[in-house]
């Protein structure tokens, strides 16, 4: 089918968008924002394989695996950013560091 | 040459410069053995020279001497002797002699005497050397030492200004003549390709170029024996001691470029002789003119002795070679005796007025019938003064009529012309002589309070030989015929006449003489009395010229020089300028350049353990991306 | 160009524009619903793509679950005093050479993505149900315990309650 380029063409663009969204953000919760959708893009493309490849439901499978994998990661990431809110009084990435210089 | 004769010539030359090198050498206080050494060495040279003149006389001859030789030219210093290098030569050194025996008593007290008689003798020395000279070069170097000494003994008094200036105008206007002779020197080694007079007079070369060289070489003979232009310095020379006027402007260096004249004689084609007798005319005029209209004695007979120098120019000029030399001779007798007694009349003059009253002692019109104060004077000066005047009896007289009849001889288109002025110059010279004598010793005594006597012998010896030396038997046995000893020349049939008349002439003037003088008080031209005013025309002109001369350098130095030295300092203060704004921003700003690139570099670097996470993410996907691009591709 | 077609392409351009307007936009909460906008329409296109079960459970737990998760998680960590949150941007150069070179990369390969012809066929639910708990037994109840895992972590991490200033 002709989507099957296209989902994989609008994965791709996803993926980097969210790669794109990690870097560039100053501030931690979008920093989740943007992984969030790199996973979602990357289940898109197991979906798009998922459909040429037959009967098989592998890919659907693995995207279900990868969605509980990520609201775990979301779940616990959340909590640290939480916390470290309460520690630094700041949700910037760059102010959340010790380090000098 | 004889060894004996040869030897004696060289004495005769080398004894003065013995004379001057030795009084170098003796110490300052010693001033009684100076005038010894060198009345010594004068009286050998004048020995020698007598006796060189005897045995050599008709026995011409050339002594030959090599002095250099230049690839395949050689330069010789012979010495000439003949009969008029020998008669030249006891001439100089007897009156070189006189004077310095005279001198010993005039400059008694002097602060420089060793300098004075030094000069002497080196002037004597220089003075033979252009007598005896073979070689035009070496003739050339000894006239420069000629004029030189000159120099030296005109300014002998350091501390009278006008001797200075005297003694400067006199080497300049040597020099400008000179200049003259130098060419003529060129000229004469293009032609001839030798400076030996030997070789040179007897061959001939191309007219126009012989005439250029004759006539180059005669501007030398004018600067030296003050012929027109160049005679200003004359008068003036008379700023220095008597004894070096009687010497020098009277007998022996002025006298020098009528015997270059002589001897060179030869070169001299017939429009050279044209110019050479034009200038003796001119000068005789003038001197003679001038003479009779000045008050000081000294300069009386200095242009005295420039209008008889006219004359033998003039002489010379229409061929008459001999007679001009014998006259030549006789007129350093008698115008050396002149002065002398004029220096005898000065000094009294000076030792009377030691106390009282001050005036100038060489003024005229303060002298007056010193013949009861000075009778020996008296004596001496007037027979030099007949002898000038050309009276019957004297040297003089013959050696004029020989002039005379040699110019009688040798006609031309003008001879009307130079026979008027020769005529009228004699009348003058008579008119002159016989004022002058009137006013000095006869009449009333203008300054009666003085006590006036005779010198010591010392100066009266010497002005008694030489006024015996102006006596008609120096040249012939005859009063009236000139060609005796010395002279040879046949006498021609207008020779009797020209005695005749020339007498008669000279009693003529002498009555005139004294018809005017006697009543008539002395006033005179003032045209006449400034010579044409030919003097202060050189020195206006001069003076003008060094100013142009010296505002126009100044004003090259103000605008050009100062100007160039003020835009060089623009000039490197801007380039100080340019460089600093270089190396503020090139150099400078490289280094800091460097500075800032390493810092930016550092900071960089430092960026991978800033602790900001989202830079780590962005250089681990990098990395990821470079990895790929390397694995895959 | 069937209904079919037309949807996958809303639903795309949706997605897309969603994630660009994450991107672009400088408040959180509105980033948040851009967010929400991106799954919805993911889990559109699972379901065009005969992904029926993973398009609703993605509805379920990442719009229903992780969107309200992050705007409660967005609202506990800002002070706020009136005025919306705005985010700053950083790196942006170099974010956008690293996402802009990665897209070019893989777009390289994207054209030889192997095709086979033996496509999905639309048999619904129970064939994926078989396929989970049959073959994949193990992760299924491995998923389980990293829920609980989770759960429990976040409570206590999130469980003192002293801040430390």
């Amino acid at each position: 089918m002709h989507s099957y380029h296209a989902l994989l063409y609008l994965g791709a663009f996803l993926f980097c968008t969210g790669l794109m969204i990690v870097i560039v953000k100053r501030n931690a919760i979008m920093v989740l924002l943007g992984i969030e959708l790199m996973l979602n893009a990357s289940n898109l493309n197991l979906v798009a394989f998922n459909q040429q490849h037959g009967p098989s439901h592998d890919g659907q499978a693995f995207a279900l695996f990868v969605i509980i994998v990520a609201v775990c990661e979301a779940a616990v990431g959340l909590a640290i950013i939480l916390r470290v809110y309460r520690y630094f009084q700041t949700s910037v990435p760059d102010e959340i560091s010790e380090l000098k210089g | 040459m004889e060894k004996l004769s040869q030897v004696l010539v060289f004495v005769s030359l080398f004894a003065p410069l013995v004379s001057f090198l030795g009084i170098c050498f003796l110490g300052k206080r010693l001033t009684r053995s100076v005038a010894a050494l060198s009345i010594a060495c004068l009286a050998a040279a004048s020995l020698s020279a007598i006796i060189v003149a005897i045995r050599s006389w008709n026995i011409g001859g050339l002594i030959e001497i090599d002095w250099f030789v230049l690839g395949n030219i050689s330069f010789d210093a012979d010495i000439y002797v003949s009969n008029q290098s020998l008669l030249m030569l006891v001439v100089v050194a007897l009156i070189s002699l006189m004077v310095h025996i005279y001198s010993t008593v005039y400059m008694k007290g002097d602060r420089d005497w060793k300098r004075y008689f030094a000069m002497l003798g080196f002037f004597t020395f220089s003075m033979q050397g252009i007598v005896l000279s073979d070689n035009l070069l070496f003739l050339f170097i000894f006239w420069e030492l000629v004029g030189f000494s000159s120099y030296l003994l005109i300014g002998h008094w350091t501390d009278k200004p006008e001797a200075g200036s005297a003694a400067s105008k006199a080497f300049v206007l040597n020099r400008i003549g000179d200049a003259g002779f130098l060419i003529g020197l060129m000229i004469i080694w293009t032609t001839h390709e030798t400076f030996s007079l030997s070789a040179i007079l007897p061959s001939a070369a191309n007219h126009a170029w012989q005439t250029a060289g004759a006539l180059c070489i005669f501007c030398g003979i004018i600067g030296k024996s003050a012929q027109f232009p160049l005679f200003t310095w004359l008068p003036d020379a008379m700023e220095g001691p008597t004894p070096v006027s009687a010497l020098i402007h009277a007998a022996t260096m002025v006298a020098a470029g009528v015997y270059l004249l002589v001897r060179v004689f030869a070169l001299f084609t017939e429009d050279a002789l044209v110019v050479v007798a034009a200038v003796g005319m001119i000068t005789a005029i003038i001197g003679a003119l001038a003479a009779l209209s000045q008050y000081d004695i000294k300069k009386i007979l200095a242009y005295s002795t420039m209008s008889q120098l006219g004359l033998m120019i003039l002489a010379l000029g229409m061929g008459a070679v001999d007679a001009a030399l014998l006259h030549l001779l006789t007129h350093a007798f008698f115008k050396a005796c002149l002065f002398l007694a004029a220096g005898i009349i000065i000094h009294s003059l000076h030792e009377a007025q030691s106390s009282g009253s001050h005036f100038d002692a060489q003024d005229v019109r303060n002298m007056g019938g010193l013949k009861k104060h000075l009778p020996m004077t008296f004596l001496a000066f007037t027979v030099s003064a007949a002898s000038l005047a050309g009276v019957p009896f004297f040297s003089g007289f013959l050696s004029k009529e020989a002039m005379l009849t040699a110019i009688f001889v040798h006609t031309n288109a003008v001879s009307w012309l130079i026979f008027a002025v020769i005529l009228s110059v004699s009348f003058l010279t008579v008119l002159y002589s016989f004022r002058l004598i009137w006013f000095v010793f006869f009449g009333e005594t203008r300054t009666p309070q003085l006590h006036i006597t005779e010198p010591a012998w010392a100066m009266r010896a010497p002005v008694l030989i030489l006024a015996t030396c102006s006596l008609w038997f120096i040249v012939s046995p005859n009063p009236f015929d000139a060609s005796g000893w010395i002279l040879n020349s046949e006498p021609t049939q207008h020779s009797m006449w020209i005695t005749v008349f020339s007498s008669l002439w000279v009693i003529a003037a002498l009555w005139l003489g004294w018809y005017i003088f006697r009543n008539v008080p002395l006033g005179t031209n003032a045209f006449f009395r400034n010579a044409f005013y030919v003097d202060t025309f050189y020195s206006l002109a001069s003076s003008s010229i060094q100013r142009i001369n010296s505002a126009t350098i100044e004003r090259i130095d103000k605008q050009i020089i100062d100007g160039a030295i003020h835009a060089s300092a623009y000039a490197q203060v801007i380039f100080a300028h340019v460089v600093g704004w270089i190396d503020r921003t090139f150099v400078d700003g490289s280094v800091n350049a460097i500075a800032r690139l390493t810092g930016l570099g550092g900071k960089f670097i430092r960026s991978f353990q800033g602790g900001n996470i989202q830079l780590y993410i962005f250089w681990s996907v990098f990395a990821i991306i470079i990895f790929i691009i390397w694995a895959v591709k | 160009m069937n209904v079919v077609s037309l949807l996958f392409y809303a639903f795309m351009s949706t997605a897309a524009f969603g994630a660009l307007a994450i991107l672009f936009s400088r408040d959180v909460f509105k980033s948040a619903i851009y967010l929400l906008i991106t799954l919805i329409s993911v889990a559109a296109l699972y379901a065009l793509t005969y992904a029926e079960f993973l398009a609703v459970a993605q509805i379920l737990i990442y719009a229903g679950g992780i969107a309200v998760l992050i705007i409660f998680g967005v609202m506990l960590t800002t002070r706020i005093n009136g005025r919306p949150l705005s985010v700053q941007n950083k790196h942006l150069f170099s974010g956008a050479i690293v996402a802009v070179g990665l897209f070019i990369l893989i777009i390289q390969y994207l054209p030889d993505a192997p095709v086979s012809g033996k496509n999905l066929t639309p048999d619904g639910i129970s064939p994926f149900a078989m396929t989970v708990f049959s073959r994949y037994t193990l992760p299924f109840e491995l998923a389980g315990i990293l829920l609980l895992v989770a759960l429990v972590g976040a409570a206590v991490i999130t469980s003192h309650l002293k801040p430390k200033t």
